[in-house]
């Protein structure tokens, strides 16, 4: 048996095929004005996850980034404290060279003394170095200054550190952690309270044996500051060392970005050549159903009984 | 024996009359072309019973059966009821199908993803609070915007999981209103009985009511598409129905409307009952309290292990899941610990949980979200692969029953042409029996 055709029929099919090319174009016109190739997880269930695992790794690295460029002011802090720390040790060391000289009688010992007392205050004045408000040199115990003002009269005691010996990290990668803090007990000791031997105390004694007119001791002093001028500038050596390893991740981190934001792109982006062509030919095969549909609804035997 | 003069006045009679029948019929057809669940009908015509001659009608004295035109036998219902049983299971399956995936589909926009309002971005910028806090643990303003993002994340988790809760709670209200007494189950089931009893009436009388049929033909069509419907038609013209669940009694028969079992509905029913079950959207809200509970245990997993309290607080009672509605901060932001020590820049545990990013609580989330696309997507392919077949009988079932105009237009013709040439035949013979009357025998008056 062929199949009758009816009325109901054609007039059935024609508007499913409209609504169906219609329904198509409707969907390629969301994607180009949305710019989203995935607009709900069921246009591509594998991929929207995939999107937003990249989405939740990219924002990762960003956080990363920000970490890296918090790190780095914090460390230029430090560095700047640092290298004045260093200029103010090396004019000790003058002053002691100059001092250990016995032509110096106990006046001229005595007003270089007063000159290495300001200069120990200088460093101490660095070591109280903050970074938006938190100290840099007191590891974890941020709020709290690592060495207190020295009193008047002195007291070794004010020379002792105050600050924590637990390192402070900051994650500059997945699972990668970075000690970023500088401890003031490591280069700087505790004064002649702790007498160990550290910055604090060797300038303490400097000024004591300049005070006391001890031009021996003074020559003994000389080779113990030159060996804390090296511990600082192993410090600052190796904040030079993390700054570069910083700057490094940074770079590393901006290039896997660029890579994520390139693969999050072609995951959800709409191409749109692509997309746009879809719209053109979906518009000409609607127009051309449109066209259809009416010829065929209008044609009937009716038109052609007389 | 002869024949009557005027026997083929009577037979061009019949034949006016019979195309007359034809052309009312044509009509009708015509004039319910677009009427919803309207089969088309047809006039059967037949030769009238041949008048029975028995000896001397032709030479040799032989009897004879001389034509007397045409009557009217029957009007007919094209219809086929293989077809229909078709169309039904069909209309079954897509009324299941679309319940469905227009369940599931609302319940994928509750998710929102992917969007700025998702839970993933909620999360992504919880675990981004916790790394800004650990770059600066003591900092206050780190700390509120820590407690604020959690807060968020908490309300994301919750809002997703009671618009799940309303999906399925509206699943079970119109399950509820179609199936209550005096609901469209009832309501359709009690037209088709009072049909029945209009057609049992005609039927026994040797009647065949085709319009009425058509009308409990598109009842059952209905039904068809609300729940699983097998009908059985009895010589009576009625038909005793089963509804939503093939062992059932049935909801329709001989005594009238009873309530329906539904053992097994299938359909737009079967559907409804399925989301708002314990394997519908109920337990897309445990896999979300199951992400929830990952994400809340691995933080105060890293806490509680270092001394810290808890940051997140639920409560989990199954069977229900209850994870997600219930999930809080138990924290403020003076009291969280970012580090194991109390001072200020310790911030370990901080980074710990910032190093969470990306872990199991995304990828469970990440997976989740992946698995309600594929099932809204896999729900809408059967759809339209139940719709293309249901489309596909329902051409086959028009092309048998449907009016097609043009083929009226030449029935109308016909007919019309074989009403004139029986009138023409009438008018011969009237014209002959006036020669026969008025004219014979006349010479010479």
């Amino acid at each position: 048996m062929s199949t009758r055709i009816t009325t109901g029929m054609t007039q059935r099919n024609i508007l499913a095929d409209l609504n169906r090319v219609s329904e198509r174009l409707t969907r390629t016109q969301e994607k180009v004005a949305s710019n989203r190739e995935i607009t709900r997880p069921s246009d591509d269930p594998f991929n929207a996850s995939r999107a937003l695992a990249l989405r939740t790794s990219m924002e990762g690295t960003q956080q990363y980034q920000r970490n890296i460029q918090d790190a780095q002011s914090w460390q230029e802090t430090a560095e700047v404290a640092l290298s004045d720390i260093t200029g103010a040790v090396a004019l000790v060391q003058e002053l002691a060279v100059r001092g250990a000289s016995d032509t110096n009688d106990p006046a001229a010992r005595l007003a270089i003394a007063d000159e290495v007392d300001e200069l120990i205050e200088r460093i101490k004045q660095n070591a109280n170095v903050t970074h938006r408000g938190r100290h840099v040199f007191s590891g974890t115990a941020t709020d709290t200054p690592p060495y207190a003002e020295t009193p008047d009269p002195y007291v070794p005691a004010a020379d002792a550190y105050n600050g924590s010996t637990a390192a402070i990290a900051r994650q500059i990668g997945p699972g990668v952690p970075l000690d970023i803090g500088v401890l003031g007990s490591d280069f700087l000791g505790g004064g002649p309270a702790a007498a160990d031997g550290k910055l604090l105390h060797v300038l303490r004694e400097v000024s004591q044996h300049l005070r006391a007119d001890d031009g021996a001791a003074l020559r003994a002093d000389i080779p113990r500051l030159e060996a804390n001028l090296d511990t600082v500038l192993g410090v600052r050596s190796q904040n030079g060392a993390r700054q570069n390893r910083l700057e490094a991740a940074l770079g590393r981190l901006a290039q896997v970005e660029e890579s994520t934001l390139k693969q999050l792109s072609n995951t959800e982006d709409v191409d749109i050549a692509k997309a746009l062509i879809d719209f053109s030919s979906q518009q000409a095969a609607y127009q051309a159903a449109l066209r259809a549909g009416a010829s065929i609804v209008q044609v009937s035997l009716m038109d052609f009984l007389r | 024996m002869s024949i009557s003069s005027f026997y083929g006045l009577q037979t061009s009679l019949r034949g006016l009359l019979a195309q007359q029948r034809a052309l009312d019929t044509t009509g009708h057809n015509i004039a319910n072309a677009s009427t919803q669940g309207y089969s088309r009908q047809e006039a059967v015509l037949a030769a009238a019973p041949a008048l029975a001659i028995p000896q001397g009608a032709v030479q040799g004295g032989a009897g004879a059966h001389i034509g007397s035109g045409v009557d009217v036998q029957a009007y007919r219902r094209v219809r086929d009821t293989f077809l229909d049983l078709q169309f039904r299971a069909q209309a079954t399956r897509l009324g299941e199908q679309a319940a469905r995936a227009e369940g599931l589909d609302r319940a994928e926009l509750a998710l929102a993803e992917p969007s700025e309002n998702g839970i993933n971005k909620q999360l992504s910028e919880f675990w981004g609070a916790w790394s800004d806090l650990a770059a600066d643990a003591s900092d206050s303003a780190a700390r509120t915007s820590l407690v604020e993002k959690a807060g968020s994340l908490a309300q994301a988790f919750a809002t997703v999981d009671s618009q799940f809760a309303l999906v399925a709670e509206q699943a079970a209200d119109e399950y509820a209103s179609l199936t209550a007494p005096g609901g469209e189950v009832e309501q359709i089931a009690n037209e088709i009985v009072a049909l029945n009893g209009t057609i049992k009436r005609f039927v026994t009388a040797g009647d065949a009511p085709n319009d009425l049929m058509d009308q409990r033909d598109l009842l059952l069509d209905k039904l068809a598409s609300l729940g699983s419907t097998s009908i059985v038609s009895n010589l009576d013209g009625t038909v005793d129905v089963t509804f939503g669940g093939a062992g059932d009694p049935p909801m329709i028969d001989a005594a009238g409307y009873q309530a329906p079992a539904l053992s097994n509905p299938g359909g737009r029913l079967g559907a409804l009952r399925d989301l708002a079950g314990p394997s519908g959207i109920d337990s897309y809200r445990a896999e979300l309290s199951a992400v929830a509970k990952t994400m809340a245990d691995s933080v105060n997993g890293i806490l509680t292990a270092a001394g810290a309290p808890p940051f997140f607080t639920y409560t989990d009672a199954p069977p229900a899941a209850t994870v997600a509605a219930t999930l809080s901060v138990a924290v403020t932001a003076a009291t969280v610990r970012p580090g194991t020590s109390t001072e200020p820049a310790a911030n370990d545990l901080a980074l710990q949980i910032g190093e969470l990013r990306g872990g199991g609580a995304d990828s469970s989330y990440n997976a989740y979200v992946a698995r309600v696309g594929s099932r809204v997507r896999e729900a809408r392919r059967q759809e339209a692969n139940a719709e293309a077949l249901t489309n596909a009988v329902q051409d086959r079932r028009e092309s048998v029953a449907g009016v097609s105009l043009d083929e009226e237009m030449g029935n109308l013709i016909r007919f019309q042409r074989a009403y004139q040439a029986s009138s023409r035949a009438m008018s011969t013979m009237d014209e002959m029996l006036d020669v026969l009357i008025n004219r014979t025998g006349r010479v010479g008056l």
